[in-house]
């Protein structure tokens, strides 16, 4: 079986235990480092960005009264931690329910025969640092509406204008976060931005692969974690060709993947493989768990040979 | 002789019939080998008529001269046409116009100018010249010497493939693209038609099944099943016809039964091109008990930079896919930052346990000679046996080639795994 089917594979059947699995009884906790979002209904287990807000709003802020929710948090912190910990960014490139629809309008280009775009180096750094903008008001805006500096209606204000919350729920049969709330100011600007959000996301991303995940504040999150991962993917440079076939494959233009140096997962990276798997230069690439070799770039492999005319 | 004929004429002439028989004495000496199969009939037919008009007979195409194959062969044939790498291996001809130029020019330049005098069709026609070495950028300036041929009608049929030598520059690469779709363009009014997305992707596939025939081959040569001469010539009747066929064979060829694997000991051969008919250094190899398991020549396995990876399957990004790999896959010495070229040989010796590197420099080719040097440094430092030859056509150093060569099989046998 190839990467690319095994991948495939996985993200079929984490976006029906992600999307579906509240149905038959599987809980997978508040704390998945993919965008598993708590507003689809029945839903298998809630992304950790819901859980961060809401600790850390209710949780934290509250201080020594809400002791209970305090060790809560720590607990699904560390859980977090761990899932991290254990497969770094697969969560986002097989497991994340929003990448596999990110895929899905990247197949739809490719067959209609329209052209990717590209973004330069500098806008991609740009865009990129949009996601810190968003871990930042994640992090502030919670306590500020413990402290009643902020409206109640700024509950969760990441869930408020992430894609996910418009589309995912869609496979629900869940619809009512396509029309806008007009309970008050602060609903309505959220509502329409959730709107205005998920348009532009799905626009950019049918031109540009998994545009999304360069704004992704759960990618950055889980980066920070990085030296903790047990699965990595290493690059031994001494036997890259530099033909380039990883730079063409990778969905997030990686610039550092065919440099000439080992360190090739960047923030962008998200573990896709599809580098390693259009690498012909046997061992160049490998992912390896605590230190072991699960995959490795072969020179004979038939992966870059399936074209259909 | 009619009272016309000049002087001139008759040596012509003459050098023709040298190099016919040159390349007879080759074919036959190939046919006669105890190894030969019929299966490499259809390559060496091919081998022994690489006129234009042959290839275009074959092929089916109007041919479009290559003088170097950096430019991605999809798109010609994605334009219907039928791109012919242009060059020589012939002694006969390389030694013509030795008077012409100075000592140690490029014997395949060399070779090939003499080819425009002794086929007046070669040089009249579309030509793709890309900026490859400096040879290749003064080509053009130079066959005025030999065949003063008035081209300003066929200006539209002569494109300059400009290469930027630094691959590793994002400025590069941009400009590398915008040649390719230069290249594209003029392709096109070759043909009057557009090369359009299903045109691509099936020239893609072309090649790409070629690609599978090539590593069935190369699977072949590394356990010693086919020798390199036959692989060379197998190689050397790429761009000679029609491609699929050219893979089909290829495909026939590996299912033959062949003989059990060669014993002797696998070396790597890096290095300058080698061309038909000039298989000199294969055969001394193999003179001296060795045997090239393979090779990074771009004449050989490097005729083509591997299979094309293809994600973005649009016009554009299918165009821009292949101006990367030609730029960024090849691994001519002619760039400024080819550091990893090396690489490539490293993990293919660890891959097969090749003991052994033999490079081999054409005298007067430059950028091989010079990054000879660092090679050279670097596998040592791997603690691989490195022997560098340098040559031309001539005949005149078998002797003393066999005598290195051999010395080089004989360090080997003390290399661990080699007996």
């Amino acid at each position: 079986m190839s990467v690319r089917s095994l991948r495939l594979a996985v993200q079929y059947v984490s976006f029906l235990i992600l999307m579906y699995g509240g149905r038959i009884g599987i809980r997978l906790g508040s704390a998945l480092p993919c965008f598993a979002c708590p507003f689809v209904p029945g839903c298998g287990g809630y992304c950790y960005l819901m859980g961060l807000q809401g600790y850390i709003g209710f949780g934290l802020a509250a201080g020594g009264a809400a002791g209970q929710q305090i060790l809560e948090a720590l607990f699904w912190f560390l859980v977090f931690v761990a899932l991290t910990s254990l497969l770094g960014k697969v969560w986002c490139g097989w497991i994340c329910p929003f990448g596999l629809i990110q895929d899905w309008l990247s197949w739809l280009r490719n067959t209609l025969g329209v052209r990717e775009r590209y973004i330069s180096p500098d806008w991609k750094n740009l865009i990129g640092s949009v996601k810190y903008i968003f871990l930042f008001c994640i992090v502030i805006l919670p306590p500020l509406i413990t402290a009643n500096i902020l409206p109640p209606d700024f509950y969760l204000p990441f869930c408020s204008i992430c894609p996910g919350k418009l589309i995912l729920p869609l496979f629900a049969g869940e619809t009512q976060y396509l029309a806008l709330n007009l309970d008050n100011a602060v609903t309505f600007w959220f509502s329409l931005s959730l709107i205005a959000v998920t348009g532009s996301t799905l626009t950019g991303v049918f031109f540009k692969d998994r545009l999304f995940c360069l704004f992704c504040p759960l990618l950055a999150l889980i980066h920070v974690l990085r030296p903790l991962t047990a699965l990595k993917l290493v690059k031994e440079p001494t036997f890259c060709s530099g033909c380039g076939n990883c730079r063409r494959a990778c969905q997030m233009d990686v610039a550092e993947i065919d440099q000439n140096a080992p360190q090739v997962q960047t923030i962008e990276c998200v573990d896709c493989l599809r580098c390693l798997e259009a690498c012909p230069s046997s061992g160049a690439l490998s992912l390896r768990f605590f230190g072991f070799k699960l995959f490795s770039s072969q020179r004979f492999s038939t992966r870059a040979l399936r074209v259909k005319p | 002789m009619s009272p016309n004929d000049t002087r001139r004429e008759r040596l012509y002439r003459k050098t023709a019939q040298k190099v016919q028989a040159e390349e007879t004495q080759i074919l036959d000496w190939l046919r006669a080998r105890d190894d030969y199969r019929p299966e490499l009939d259809y390559f060496l037919a091919q081998l022994a008529d690489r006129s234009v008009r042959a290839v275009e007979r074959r092929s089916g195409r109007k041919v479009v001269r290559l003088l170097c194959n950096q430019a991605p062969l999809e798109l010609f044939l994605a334009a219907g046409l039928q791109p012919l790498r242009i060059a020589s291996g012939s002694f006969n001809e390389a030694s013509f116009s030795v008077h012409n130029w100075p000592a140690l020019t490029c014997p395949l330049i060399k070779g090939i100018l003499t080819g425009l005098i002794l086929d007046p069709n070669l040089l009249t026609g579309p030509w793709v010249i890309p900026s490859s070495c400096d040879w290749v950028v003064k080509f053009w300036e130079m066959r005025l010497e030999v065949s003063p041929l008035d081209m300003t009608a066929n200006d539209k049929e002569l494109m300059f493939l400009e290469l930027p030598h630094f691959k590793n520059r994002p400025k590069s690469r941009n400009r590398w693209l915008e040649e390719v779709l230069e290249l594209k363009k003029f392709l096109e009014s070759l043909t009057g038609r557009k090369i359009r997305r299903p045109e691509l992707l099936q020239a893609v596939s072309t090649v790409n099944r070629a690609w599978q025939a090539i590593l069935a081959l190369k699977d072949l040569r590394r356990q010693g099943r086919i020798s390199s001469v036959y692989f060379s010539a197998v190689m050397g009747a790429f761009f000679l016809g029609d491609l699929d066929t050219w893979s089909n064979q290829v495909t026939a060829l590996c299912q033959k039964l062949w003989p059990a694997e060669n014993p002797a000991p696998g070396i790597f051969l890096a290095g300058s091109p080698i061309f038909f008919p000039n298989f000199k250094l294969p055969v001394l190899i193999e003179e001296a008990g060795l045997r090239i398991a393979a090779d990074d020549l771009c004449s050989s396995e490097r005729v083509f930079p591997s299979g094309q990876v293809l994600e973005d399957t649009s016009e554009f990004g299918l165009t821009a896919a292949l101006a990367g790999r030609y730029h960024q896959g090849c691994l001519c010495p002619t760039f400024g930052d080819n550091e990893r070229r090396v690489n490539n040989i490293l993990s293919q010796t660890e891959e097969s346990n090749f003991q052994g590197v033999v490079f081999t420099v054409l005298k007067g080719c430059h950028p091989y000679d010079l990054e000879s040097v660092t090679i050279e440094k670097t596998l040592k430092k791997h603690g691989l046996r490195y022997l560098r030859l340098e040559t031309d056509y001539s005949a005149e150093d078998r002797p003393n080639l066999l005598t290195r060569l051999e010395a080089f099989a004989s360090s080997l046998k003390g290399v661990r795994g080699v007996s």
